[in-house]
C-alpha cells in the first residue's frame, strides 16, 4: 500500500503544472534580448538553397542541391569553364586512345583537405567505388564505364563497354569527383558522408542537418586560395523567406528563383534579381504513336499554334530563351542553322484542317505541378487554334514515376518536361526520349535513331557535329515534340557578392568575391 | 489499493494504443506505397531500366510486400525503423537530429499561447459581454482565421526586415525561437482562450461561487482558486491535443521560417517517397497524440477526485 506522501495529490499536480509553464516561458522571455544574427561586413559568403543535401557523400546523392555543396569541398576530373565548355580540373587533359578508352592526364602535387595526396590510384577508387553495386550510388552518367586502370601516378585509363564519346563531360560533376582512398579505407562511409575530405577550394567545416553546411576557404587549393574566406549554405524552402532572410542581412544570395518568385522581389531595396543564361530545356512531349498526333501535319501545327516569345514574355518574365529545338544553344551540337516555327494560329489552323481536324481536337497536357502556369499558359495558346487541351497537374513524385514507366503513355498524350543537360553536350538532351527503344521515347523513326548512334558511337567532333545537324533538322520537320524554350538561372543577391555562374547552374563558389564592407 | 485501479487503466490504455498504432504502422505502410516509386525520385529520368532494376535490388524494394511488411513490423519493436533511402542513415538517426527543434518549438509555443490564451480567457469570461470581452473574442477569432504562413511572413516583415530586431529565419539561438513559437501558437491561443471563457463561465455561474462570494472572498481570489480550478478540465484535455499538434502541425511554420524540425523532414520524405522515413515519421506522430491524450486521461484522476477510473 502506497503512503500518502508518496502519491501525487491534485494540489501538487497543480503546483508542478504552474511550475512547468514558468520554466517554459523563460526562453520565450529571454529571447528577445538575441537580435538578429551577425554575418554581414564578414568574409563568410551566404547562399540559400531550396533544400538540404541529401548527403554529403558525393557518391551516394544525384541531385544539383547535394552537388552544388559538394563541387566547392570536392574537385573534379574536368570542369565546366566560364566559356561553357569542358575544362581541366582535376585532369589536365585527356585523350580518346580508341573508342572504347578514355586517358586522362592529371595535375600533379594535389592533396586531399587531410594531407593524402591524389593522384591515378584515388581516380581509380573513385571509379570503382561509384560502380560498386554496394554504394548504391544514384549517379547513372558512367554507365558504360566497366573500370579503371593505372598507368602510371598521374595518369589513369577509362574503360568503357560501348563507345562514350562525351565521357570527359560526364566527369566534370557528379561522377568525376575524386575521394581520398586511404581515408576511406579507415573512415566507415556514415561518418565519410557526415564529414567529407576532398581536395577542392573549400573544406568542410560543420553541417547541421537541415539548417546549414560550413565550409572555410582552403588556403592550400592548387588553383590558389578562393576568393572568400567561408561559404555558408543554408536550406530555405520558401522563397519568400528566404527572401526575407535576405532583406535582414542573413543571407547574400538566394539560387535557384522561379521568374514568378522574381518579379514579386523585383525593387526591393537592396535586392538584385540576376537573371543568368541557363541551359534548362523545356518541351512537350507528344505521343505520336496515337491518334491525332500521329499526323505530322498536327504535330507541327501545335508548334506553330504554341507562341513561345510570348509565352516567355507573359508567363517566365522574360527570363527564358526561345530554342529551335531541344538542343540549347550552349551544348555541343547546337546548329543555329535552324530556326525555330514562326509562330502563326491561321498556318496552325490551316495545318489542322489538312490533317482532317478543321474544328481542332481534345486533348490532355499532364505537367508537374511545380509547372503549372507554364501548362495552363499553353493550353491557352492552342485553344486559340482549337486545340482544347485540358492540363491535369502532378506532384512531382508521382511526375517522375509515370515519366519513366515502362508505360509510355502514362502522362498521356502530351506532357511538359524538362531538362538540365549539364554535360553541355547535345547528347544529354536526346538520350533517352528520341531513339525508339529509349524509355521516354514515343517516336519510331530510322532515320532519328541512326543519327542518335551516329553521335553516340563516334568520339570524332565533326562527325557528331554533323549528325547533330541532321537531327535537329529532322526534329524540326517531324515535330515529335513542341519545342519549347532554355531557362534562365535566376539569383537574388544583395551588394556584397561579385559572382558570375556558368549555364549550368551549379553553384561553383571558388571564383565569387566578397565587396569590403 | 487506490493505486491500482490507475495501473490497471494505464495498462489497458497502453494496450489499446499499441494496437493504435500497428494500425497507423500498417495504414502508412501500404498507402505510401501507392504513391509512387523512391527508386524513380532517386534516379535521374535518364537512367535505364537496368539501373533502376540494381538500385532497386540494393535498397531491398525488389522483394514481396508480404515480406517487406513484415520485415517491418519486425523491427518496430526493437525501434529499427530501416535506412532512410533518400539520406542513407538510419531512420531514427534522421529523425532524432530533427526532433530537438521540434520539441523546442512546441515548448516554446504553448508556453506563448498559454501565456496569452489564459489571461485572455479569464479576462472574456470575467468581462462576459463587455468591451473585454469582445476585443478578447475578436482578436482570437482573427488569429484563428490567418493561416500561419501569412502570419509568420508578416512577422518577418515586421520585425525581422523593417525593425531588425529579430532574425527572419534559422535555428540556433533563443532569438531564433521567437518569430516561429508566436505564428505556431497564435491558432492555439484561440483554441484555449475560447475554451477555458466558456468553461469559466459555466463554472462562475455555479453554487459553489456564490457561496465563495458570500463568504467575503474577493473577485480575484473566486476566479483563480475557485473558478480557474474547476473549469481548467477542458481545458486541459484540449491543451493535451494542442500538444499533439504543435508537435505534428508545425509544417507550414517550419518551411516559413526554415526551422530543421520534424514537420519538414515529413514534407520532405513524402515529396522524396521515402518509404521507411514517411512510415516513421507517421508512427511518431501518432505516437505523440497517443502518449499526450493517455497523459491526459491520466491526469483527470489527479486534477479531479470526482473522476474515478472505471473498474
Amino acid at each position: 500500500m502506497a503512503r500518502p506522501a508518496d502519491r501525487i495529490t491534485r494540489r501538487d499536480a497543480l503546483r508542478l503544472g504552474g511550475a512547468t509553464l514558468s520554466a517554459l516561458a523563460l526562453p520565450g522571455l529571454l529571447a528577445g534580448c538575441g537580435g538578429a544574427a551577425a554575418g554581414g561586413g564578414s568574409d563568410i559568403l551566404r547562399l540559400a538553397q531550396s533544400a538540404d543535401p541529401q548527403t554529403l557523400d558525393p557518391q551516394k546523392q544525384g541531385d544539383m542541391v547535394s552537388m552544388n555543396v559538394l563541387v566547392n569541398i570536392f574537385d573534379t576530373l574536368t570542369a565546366a569553364t566560364p566559356q561553357n565548355t569542358i575544362g581541366p580540373g582535376l585532369a589536365l587533359s585527356w585523350t580518346a586512345l580508341d573508342p572504347k578508352t578514355w586517358r586522362f592526364r592529371l595535375r600533379r602535387g594535389v592533396a586531399f583537405h587531410n594531407g593524402e595526396p591524389c593522384g591515378a590510384e584515388a581516380v581509380k577508387f573513385s571509379i570503382e567505388r561509384l560502380l560498386d553495386p554496394e554504394t548504391r550510388s544514384p549517379i547513372v552518367e558512367l554507365r558504360f564505364v566497366e573500370g579503371a586502370t593505372v598507368v602510371d601516378p598521374y595518369t589513369v585509363d577509362l574503360h568503357t563497354s560501348e563507345p562514350d564519346p562525351i565521357l570527359p563531360a560526364k566527369v566534370s560533376l557528379f561522377g568525376g569527383v575524386i575521394l581520398p582512398p586511404k581515408l576511406l579505407a579507415e573512415t566507415p562511409p556514415e561518418e565519410f558522408a557526415r564529414a567529407p575530405v576532398g581536395t577542392g577550394p573549400f573544406v568542410f567545416e560543420s553541417w547541421r542537418r537541415a539548417h546549414e553546411v560550413r565550409l572555410r576557404a582552403n588556403t592550400d587549393h592548387w588553383n590558389g586560395p578562393p576568393g572568400v574566406g567561408g561559404l555558408v549554405f543554408r536550406p530555405m524552402p520558401n522563397a519568400a523567406s528566404s527572401l526575407a532572410a535576405m532583406q535582414s542581412d542573413e543571407l547574400d544570395i538566394v539560387t535557384g528563383l522561379t521568374p514568378d518568385a522574381a518579379l514579386q522581389l523585383d525593387g526591393y531595396p537592396g535586392m538584385r534579381i540576376e537573371s543568368h543564361p541557363g541551359i534548362r530545356t523545356a518541351y512537350l512531349s507528344l505521343d505520336t504513336e496515337d491518334g491525332p498526333l500521329r499526323h505530322r501535319k498536327v504535330r507541327q501545327a501545335l508548334n506553330h499554334a504554341v507562341n513561345v516569345p510570348l509565352l516567355i514574355e507573359a508567363v517566365l518574365d522574360g527570363k527564358a530563351r526561345e530554342l529551335p529545338t531541344m538542343i540549347p544553344r550552349e551544348s555541343f551540337g547546337f546548329d543555329k542553322a535552324v530556326e525555330p516555327y514562326t509562330r502563326d494560329v491561321g498556318t496552325a489552323k490551316r495545318l489542322l484542317a489538312d490533317a482532317g481536324y478543321p474544328d481542332g481536337f481534345a486533348t490532355t497536357i499532364t505537367a508537374s505541378n511545380e509547372d503549372a502556369n507554364v501548362a495552363e499558359a499553353i493550353s491557352g495558346l492552342l485553344a486559340e487554334a482549337g486545340v482544347r487541351a485540358k492540363v491535369a497537374l502532378l506532384d512531382p513524385g508521382t511526375y517522375s514515376t509515370r515519366l519513366t514507366s515502362a508505360n509510355k503513355r502514362a502522362l498521356g498524350p502530351i506532357y511538359l518536361a524538362a531538362s538540365t543537360g549539364w554535360t553541355m553536350d547535345g547528347q544529354s538532351l536526346v538520350q533517352s526520349n528520341v531513339r525508339s527503344d529509349r524509355r521516354q521515347s514515343r517516336w519510331d523513326s530510322a532515320e532519328a535513331d541512326a543519327l542518335i548512334d551516329a553521335q553516340e558511337q563516334s568520339v570524332d567532333p565533326e562527325e557528331r557535329e554533323e549528325a547533330f545537324a541532321a537531327l535537329q533538322r529532322l526534329l524540326k520537320k517531324e515535330a515529335p515534340f513542341v519545342f519549347l524554350y532554355q531557362l534562365d538561372n535566376i539569383y537574388a543577391r544583395n551588394a556584397r557578392p561579385r559572382w558570375e555562374p556558368g549555364v549550368t547552374g551549379s553553384l561553383t563558389m571558388a571564383s565569387a568575391e566578397l565587396e569590403e564592407a | 489499493m487506490k493505486t491500482l485501479p490507475i495501473l490497471r487503466a494505464a495498462a489497458v490504455r497502453l494496450g489499446s494504443a499499441a494496437v493504435v498504432l500497428l494500425c497507423v504502422a500498417t495504414v502508412a505502410f501500404f498507402l505510401v506505397r501507392l504513391s509512387g516509386d523512391p527508386v524513380k525520385v532517386l534516379l535521374p529520368p535518364d537512367a535505364t531500366a537496368a539501373q533502376e532494376a540494381t538500385l532497386r535490388a540494393s535498397l531491398g524494394l525488389d522483394r514481396p510486400l508480404a515480406v517487406q511488411y513484415l520485415d517491418y513490423l519486425w523491427g518496430l519493436p526493437r525501434l529499427d525503423f530501416g535506412t532512410s533511402l533518400f539520406y542513407d542513415q538510419p531512420v531514427a538517426t534522421v529523425l532524432l537530429e530533427r526532433l530537438p527543434a521540434t520539441l523546442e518549438l512546441a515548448a516554446a509555443a504553448l508556453a506563448v499561447a498559454l501565456l496569452i490564451a489564459v489571461p485572455a480567457g479569464i479576462l472574456a469570461a470575467v468581462r462576459r459581454g463587455r468591451a473585454g470581452d469582445t476585443g478578447v473574442m475578436a482578436g482570437v477569432l482573427i488569429g484563428q482565421s490567418t493561416p500561419p504562413f501569412w502570419v509568420g511572413i508578416l512577422l518577418i516583415l515586421v520585425f525581422a526586415v523593417q525593425f531588425r530586431i529579430l532574425p527572419a529565419s534559422g535555428y540556433g539561438t533563443a532569438a531564433h525561437l521567437v518569430l516561429p513559437a508566436v505564428t505556431l501558437a497564435i491558432y492555439s491561443v484561440a483554441v484555449i482562450a475560447r475554451l477555458l471563457r466558456s468553461a469559466l463561465i459555466d463554472v462562475l455561474g455555479a453554487d459553489y461561487i456564490r457561496t465563495a462570494r458570500a463568504k467575503g472572498l474577493g473577485t480575484g481570489a473566486v476566479v483563480l482558486r475557485h473558478g480557474l480550478r474547476n473549469a481548467s478540465l477542458p481545458v486541459i484535455t484540449v491543451v493535451g491535443l494542442e500538444v499533439g499538434s504543435l508537435l505534428g502541425g508545425a509544417i507550414l511554420t517550419e518551411q516559413v521560417f526554415a526551422w530543421p524540425g520534424v514537420g519538414r523532414l515529413t514534407v520532405e520524405a513524402v515529396a522524396n517517397r521515402d518509404f521507411p522515413l514517411v512510415q516513421a515519421t507517421v508512427l511518431f506522430f501518432a505516437a505523440t497524440f497517443v502518449l499526450v491524450n493517455l497523459l491526459v486521461d491520466l491526469s483527470y484522476t489527479l486534477l479531479d477526485p470526482r473522476v474515478r477510473v472505471a473498474e
